[in-house]
């Protein structure tokens, strides 16, 4: 059984359609790129799983139970985690405040500090700088506490949105790379908003192609770098 | 070893410490070296720390101002008048009243802990309804919940005397019991800003998106710090009220609004010590001006600030405030031990 099903998805936003007839579903522990233009919905397809946008229509599913209706706080408790755009940390609050922040829905106390744990490892600068405000820390860094954010709250499937958006490249290799080992650590199931293509096929995995609210390819990343589908959706006709 | 966290949880511990040490220092030294009016002070100085304590319970913790816990203070205040009032003077000055209060005699300890708990319950269920509503809206419907509790107060008159004071309360608050108050109400404040709760809710503060994206409830942790918020303000209007003796529903209302939020931005809303050391510092500062107002001589000349200048200078300091130091006095830090303090003797660093 599908770990995710995506079943005729439609959001609008008033009388703006970004999303219509959208259908796929993710297996277990896969890792999943959506790319294309700006204004192809991937946002808002991703909003609509996490719950933080409502969708006009469609029905999406985790493990077999429906998830379209509830709210994000409910959604996160069932174990989808979003990582959203442009990182949204809380300043304020310190690297490890931000970290027990999404332990406050778990019951299993002893687990929380493991996985702590785990998330200090991972990324030991996290660990350097705990006591610290988070919006003291630099665009990366801020990247990697997002991603761990959402890792402690013990999720089953994650939702990364342009994680490399506003980084340097070097950095965003190491995102992806800790990404990546975490993912394989955790079974974790990936869908990953990327805007590069051949980013996504560096990294490896499934890719979903958007365009105009639509899907208008689905295959192998490595295999998109290729082919002219890529050329045709950000320049072609409109479906 | 022990770790930077550990550490850090020490030196948190020690604030509320600190805080009451500072108060009682404040209350110490107010009554050895000043006179009758600076005792007044004390005791006025302190009711208001329980007052702004509690306020900053919920507007520092969630960063949405509430201008309506004036009114918390204000039921709090008739509560414990209806609670504790001689039965003979109720049936004169409130006839309206049902007849378990009318005649009700009780000690002042439990009507105060009932004032804070009307209080609260009042905030359950209002705050069902307005928290419901993001940042600003918000803040807009606890103004509306403010006018409307002081419209009922005034002209309810034979339960609440309407526009009348209610006069007769004992005066039994001196500054020490305005002090346990104010005790209470600040490790109240730290145990929750201490919580998942408290540290939900000020992820909600920074970020309300990426906080529902890591399942926090907002609407449930603002409602639960709002409730313990407004006990708070309830005690502090029954101790306002047994302060003075006399009470009446505009003594709670727009001008006690804006002190509480002035002495809020003074201090800074960002930390409990904020909200403390805001109220000291407003409440110093309007005693030195009710004294320059009343006058002072200096050789054969008496000086005299006009009348009303006292709160035209507490507004302006504000504003300066506001302009020079935004995050207020404290700027969100709070005031704790330093790290080698907490440490123990002869325990390394690292």
């Amino acid at each position: 059984m599908a770990k995710l099903g995506i079943h005729d998805l439609a959001v609008r936003y008033g009388k703006l359609t970004a999303i219509s007839d959208l259908s796929f579903t993710v297996a277990e522990g896969e890792r999943l790129f959506i790319s294309g233009p700006n204004g192809a919905g991937k946002s808002s397809l991703l909003g609509a799983i996490s719950g933080a946008v409502r969708a006009a229509h469609g029905r999406i599913e985790m493990d077999g139970d429906i998830l379209s209706g509830l709210g994000p706080e409910r959604i996160a408790r069932r174990g989808l985690s979003m990582v959203p755009e442009g990182r949204r940390i809380f300043g304020g609050l310190t690297v490890r405040e931000n970290l027990m922040v999404g332990t406050g829905i778990r019951r299993d106390r002893a687990a929380v500090a493991d996985d702590l744990e785990t998330a200090f490892t991972a990324f030991p600068i996290l660990r350097d700088r705990a006591n610290a405000p988070a919006g003291a820390l630099s665009g990366g860094q801020q990247q990697m506490l997002a991603i761990a954010r959402a890792l402690m709250t013990n999720p089953k499937v994650m939702l990364v949105d342009e994680p490399s958006l506003g980084l340097a490249p070097k950095v965003v290799d190491e995102v992806y790379d800790r990404l990546c080992s975490l993912q394989a650590l955790r079974g974790l199931t990936l869908v990953i908003v990327e805007q590069s293509s051949t980013r996504a096929a560096r990294v490896g995995g499934r890719m979903i192609l958007m365009r105009g609210g639509r899907i208008v390819a689905d295959g192998d990343a490595a295999g998109f770098a290729a082919a002219d589908l890529l050329s045709e959706a950000y320049f072609g006709d409109p479906a | 070893m022990i770790t930077q966290h550990r550490i850090r949880r020490r030196m948190a511990a020690t604030t509320p410490v600190l805080l009451a040490l500072l108060l009682l220092a404040f209350v110490a030294l107010t009554l050895a070296f000043g006179d009758r009016a600076a005792g007044r002070m004390a005791s006025e100085t302190l009711i208001r720390v329980t007052l702004v304590v509690g306020f900053w319970i919920f507007a520092g913790n969630s960063g949405v101002i509430s201008f309506g816990h004036a009114a918390f203070a204000c039921v709090g205040a008739y509560v414990s008048a209806w609670t504790t009032l001689n039965p003979a003077m109720k049936a004169t000055l409130l006839p309206g009243l049902p007849p378990a209060l009318a005649e009700a005699h009780w000690h002042v300890l439990p009507a105060a802990l009932t004032a804070g708990l009307v209080a609260a319950a009042l905030a359950l269920g209002t705050g069902a309804a307005i928290l419901r509503l993001s940042g600003i809206a918000a803040s807009i419907a606890t103004f509306a919940f403010l006018a409307m509790v002081n419209t009922i107060w005034a002209n309810w008159t034979p339960v609440t005397g309407g526009t009348s004071s209610v006069v007769g309360l004992a005066r039994y608050v001196t500054p020490w019991v305005a002090l346990g108050w104010a005790v209470a109400a600040i490790l109240a404040a730290s145990l929750y800003a201490a919580s998942a709760s408290g540290l939900a809710l000020r992820a909600t503060r920074e970020d309300e998106v990426a906080a529902s994206a890591s399942g926090i409830d907002q609407y449930r942790h603002r409602l639960l710090a709002y409730t313990l918020s407004a006990f708070f303000c309830g005690v502090g209007g029954a101790l306002a009220g047994h302060f003075i003796g006399v009470i009446n529903p505009d003594g709670f209302y727009l001008s006690l609004t804006f002190l509480m939020l002035a002495m809020l931005v003074v201090g800074g809303i960002g930390s409990l010590s904020g909200a403390v050391v805001g109220v000291l510092a407003v409440s110093l500062a309007v005693e030195a001006l009710v004294r320059l107002e009343k006058g002072f001589t200096l050789g054969a000349t008496t000086f005299a600030l006009p009348p009303g200048s006292q709160e035209i200078i507490i507004a302006l300091a504000m504003i300066l405030v506001l302009v020079f130091r935004p995050a207020g006095l404290m700027a969100g830090r709070e005031i704790m031990l330093p790290a080698r303090w907490v440490t123990g003797r002869g325990t390394s660093q690292n």
